[in-house]
């Protein structure tokens, strides 16, 4: 999965704008969709394209290349969770850079798809008098689920989400200066750009020096991704005009509704399952109490590459509040259920600081299914909840109980339409629809 | 009865369309720097001639009203005010509809409009400072930013109209942005500068004012100096895009109806702007000893410390927010404007429909507004029978009509097209229809605002209203409206309105 950004100045006086500035806090504000690569483009005046990247997160690249960062008054940026994934650079026939969130089905390798994709816009962009008609065609043509921002060599900005809408996309703007895309609507409050609303499904947006134009979205009501609610996008954020915070909210309202259970004191595991947990003591009445302290950075457990790495992620990050839950039963509330490891980690680390039960409830279907759309969900193999059931699952983790949502529990407290969302993840061998 | 209209654009062309359906069938002359299709065909209609002409020499304008004979004079645009027109006309004995050289100020002078508010202190304004240089500018800021809050989150302006230098908006609120959004300002004010030197008019280069934010709407009104006649609200759009991104422009479309507020903005507070234009007239008037005779706008805003808030002043009708206007009219237009001469006014008995909303959209060629040159000189091919069966009218701007019959692109927007129906969304569906009816037969592309008028832009604008209400009503409440106050460490409470009134007036009137 990654974070896109893309800047763009307008007016009199724009050369004056460092799109970099921007993009460093739009990319640390989506940090949270990867931090093992980042990387950024800027351009302006002039046809010259400047590239950057670097291992690592957002403020390792800004802080280590200080002399170096890329200027210019427009720019596009990437923070990615996968290893070594920049912005493709094309540089004929037409030059441009490209970042993307999801994956393309031009090849089995999401890399290689990424590339395949750039190097078809830059020999359309090349060879098409009507730009924006053919890329609106080219990404009609193209399947997967992906959400893209391209930069041209001719100081034109690119950007757009395939018919499908699996991937989120969002706009903002400043006054008469700036126009702005993003993955999520937290890096353009984060930037200080107003949000004026998604990009719609199978819209494209091309910024150039001359106007900004728009092809006319598909009719498709798109096929949202579900986990985006449960766990990827930022708590601040908005995705595809729902509040994130607002549905969690109701995820734990869900939950306590349908899988109630006797229990003290209800404690979410931090970050995302927080807003979980406050939903689910709403609604049961339990109150809901602080139970860990995180140490060191925010490293998301389900997106951190290596076995020990999430380890040492998962314990450096959770030191439990012991006063919280001595002698009490325990709900412990999470979003997820990835490999199991963490939440192993969690309940034995209550149980050992004195919890006299822990119940599991899990914000969300069991994961079963890989995600075709690159979100780094593992194979079938590696996930626990598609190997075992409830009753295994409880035992090998050490709760009390464990269960998780129905698929139709997700959809209600989402609120769409349940053909509007994307659950394949939560389906054995599922279809999308 | 003869007319003369003055102006080439869409609002000029809604003008000359209005008075050509007068029962008063008056002959329709007019001046104007293009030769506007759509008015020319109109004078050829009624027994008069479109003339192109320098629209604020005076001498050419005198010459051509009395060579015609006319009995009255309509300015549509603001520059033949800002150069003495309906001044010049008068002299002659022509009545004019166009508010004179000296009151025409209001427009002219963002600075000077700022000043008689606080002066006069009249509700709706917002915090100001000029400064007569960049380093004058940039200072000050430096050395108040702690102690004026207000000055973090600012507007720049030119303080008087210039060629195409716009309003920069600087919003200083993230601390890791606070070195880039510095940098940007000090380049803008140096740029504003060297661009103001050529004015040597007036001494004050360069306006700031605290930045507001709401929904904005116009509130346009004929006067005759003694009474101020509002019409119906209409909301423009500026920025050159969907969802309100994108350079500023003249204005890329407008709505207004199905009655006289707008669907976002309620009838207190109507009255409430219609009340702060008054004044405005009112205060020009004492100040210069002059009548107000003609056309005036507040370009509004609601905003959290005031409420209804003046943004700018027109001295003239908006364009495109003319063609709402005289959509919406069902008062013969002849009969207005004798009221206006005649100084009866307050006896008009003007009516709107209140049945029919009105949706306008702007077409304008790629390249506008920041690469005019690129825009200009594209021919334009319409197919007015789609025009027709849709319900839409159009109104031609920035267009010229070449010997051959030809109309080529001005470089501005183009042309305009007009629908009204019950409510805002079917007449904004069916401009959306029409649009492909019109097309450059060079291949250059042409643009408009698709969002104008569709439930989703009203629905922002409702929000942001009712957002910005609550925070207004609250100051209303507590008796506190139009104060900016703050609480600071080390220096404790401050109110930079008084502040401000204390400095133009001295102690003891503030």
């Amino acid at each position: 999965m990654t974070g896109l950004v893309g800047f763009y100045s307008f007016g009199e006086g724009r050369e004056n704008w460092d799109a970099s500035h921007f993009i460093h806090y739009g990319l640390s504000a989506l940090q949270g969709r990867g931090q093992e690569s980042v990387s950024l483009a800027t351009i302006g005046p002039g046809s010259t394209l400047h590239t950057l990247g670097g291992k690592g997160g957002v403020e390792e690249l800004f802080s280590s290349n200080k002399t170096s960062i890329p200027k210019g008054f427009i720019g596009i940026g990437q923070t990615s969770s996968y290893a070594d994934d920049y912005l493709v650079h094309v540089k004929a026939p037409y030059e441009l850079v490209l970042a993307l969130d999801g994956k393309t089905d031009l090849h089995e390798n999401r890399g290689e798809a990424t590339k395949l994709f750039a190097r078809q816009l830059s020999q359309l962009l090349h060879s098409e008098k009507e730009s924006l008609k053919a890329t609106s065609m080219l990404m009609n043509k193209i399947g997967g689920g992906y959400s893209f921002v391209a930069l041209t060599h001719k100081q034109e900005l690119v950007t757009g989400r395939n018919p499908l809408g699996v991937k989120p996309l969002e706009t903002g703007s400043v006054g008469f200066d700036i126009a702005a895309v993003a993955s999520e609507t937290c890096a353009l409050d984060v930037m200080g750009i107003d949000h004026t609303g998604p990009v719609e499904t199978g819209e494209i947006i091309m910024f150039t020096p001359e106007d900004i134009r728009g092809n006319t979205p598909t009719t498709d009501p798109g096929n949202f991704c579900s986990y985006e609610y449960v766990y990827l996008a930022r708590l601040d954020s908005k995705v595809n005009t729902l509040p994130v915070a607002t549905v969690r909210n109701s995820i734990g309202r869900e939950l306590a509704k349908a899988h109630a259970v006797k229990a003290d004191v209800v404690i979410g595991v931090p970050e995302t399952a927080l807003s979980i947990a406050n939903g689910y003591s709403q609604e049961s009445g339990l109150p809901q109490e602080p139970g860990f302290m995180r140490t060191g950075e925010n490293i998301r457990a389900a997106l951190v590459p290596t076995q020990k790495e999430r380890l040492i992620g998962v314990q450096l990050k959770l030191n439990p509040v012991k006063s919280a839950f001595e002698a009490k039963d325990i709900v412990l509330v999470d979003d997820s259920v990835v490999r199991g490891n963490t939440l192993r980690n969690t309940v034995l680390n209550l149980k050992r600081s004195g919890a006299q039960s822990v119940h599991v409830r899990i914000g969300s279907p069991a994961l079963v299914s890989p995600c075709p759309y690159g979100v780094e969900i593992p194979p079938k193999d590696e996930l626990i909840a598609g190997n075992l059931n409830e009753k295994e699952l409880a035992s090998t983790v050490g709760a009390d109980s464990i269960s998780f949502m129905t698929i139709e529990e997700l959809q209600h407290a989402i609120g769409l339409p349940r053909q509007n969302l994307c659950m394949r993840c939560f389906e054995k061998g599922g279809t999308t629809k | 009865m003869r007319v003369m209209g003055v102006g080439g654009g869409a609002r000029e062309h809604a003008l000359a369309w209005k008075l050509g359906l007068s029962d008063y069938k008056p002959e329709i002359f007019w001046v104007a720097e293009n030769r506007n299709p759509g008015i020319h065909k109109i004078c050829k209609d009624n027994q008069g001639e479109l003339r192109v002409g320098r629209i604020t020499d005076p001498k050419t304008i005198v010459r051509s009203a009395r060579g015609w004979g006319v009995d009255m004079v309509v300015v549509g645009p603001e520059e033949p005010g800002f150069h003495g027109i309906p001044d010049a006309l008068e002299k002659e004995g022509i009545q004019c509809i166009g508010a004179s050289q000296e009151l025409s100020i209001i427009e002219r002078s963002k600075a000077d409009l700022r000043r008689l508010q606080w002066e006069n202190n009249l509700p709706g304004k917002l915090l100001f400072r000029t400064f007569k240089n960049a380093r004058e500018a940039s200072d000050y800021i430096r050395k108040n930013i702690g102690t004026q809050p207000w000055l973090q989150n600012i507007v720049i302006k030119p303080a008087r109209q210039s060629g195409g230098k716009g309003v920069k908006l600087i919003e200083d609120r993230q601390i890791y942005l606070h070195n880039e959004k510095e940098r940007f300002k000090e380049a803008y004010f140096d740029s504003l500068q060297a661009s103001m030197a050529a004015y040597s008019d007036i001494e004050d280069k360069i306006l700031i004012e605290e930045k507001a934010w709401g929904p904005e709407y116009s509130l346009q009104c004929f006067t005759d100096g003694k009474t101020v006649l509002g019409t119906p609200l209409v909301q423009d759009n500026k920025s050159a895009h969907d969802f309100d991104s994108g350079p500023e422009t003249g204005g890329m479309g407008s709505i207004s109806g199905p009655d006289m507020t707008l669907p976002f903005i309620t009838r207190e507070e109507y009255d409430k702007s219609l009340k702060i234009i008054e004044g405005v007239v009112e205060a020009a008037q004492k100040k210069t000893g002059k009548s107000y005779h003609g056309m005036v706008g507040g370009q509004m805003m609601l905003t959290e410390n005031e409420g209804p808030t003046i943004i700018e002043m027109y001295s003239r009708l908006g364009d495109p927010e003319a063609i709402n206007m005289l959509a919406m009219l069902k008062t013969d237009i002849i009969d207005v404007f004798q009221a206006i001469v005649e100084r009866r006014l307050s006896k008009l008995k003007i009516e709107f429909t209140s049945e029919d909303a009105v949706v306008v959209k702007v077409v304008a060629p790629s390249g506008y507004p920041e690469r005019r040159e690129k825009a200009r000189g594209h021919p334009v091919q319409v197919f007015e029978t789609n025009v027709k069966r849709n319900g839409c009218y159009l109104f031609w701007g920035s267009a010229e009509l070449q010997e051959d019959q030809q109309v080529l692109t001005g470089g501005s927007r183009l042309l305009t097209l007009m629908a009204m129906d019950h409510t805002l969304p079917p007449a904004s569906a069916r401009i959306e229809k029409t649009v492909s009816s019109i097309q450059l037969t060079d291949g250059w592309g042409l643009y408009h605002r698709s969002d104008i008028g569709t439930e989703q832009l009203l629905a922002k604008r409702q929000s942001e209203a009712e957002r910005v209400r609550r925070l207004y009503k609250y100051m209303e409440e507590r008796g506190i409206l139009g104060s900016r106050m703050e609480w600071l460490p080390n220096v404790g409470r401050i109110d930079s309105s008084q502040l401000l009134l204390r400095e133009l007036h001295g102690p003891e009137k503030a």
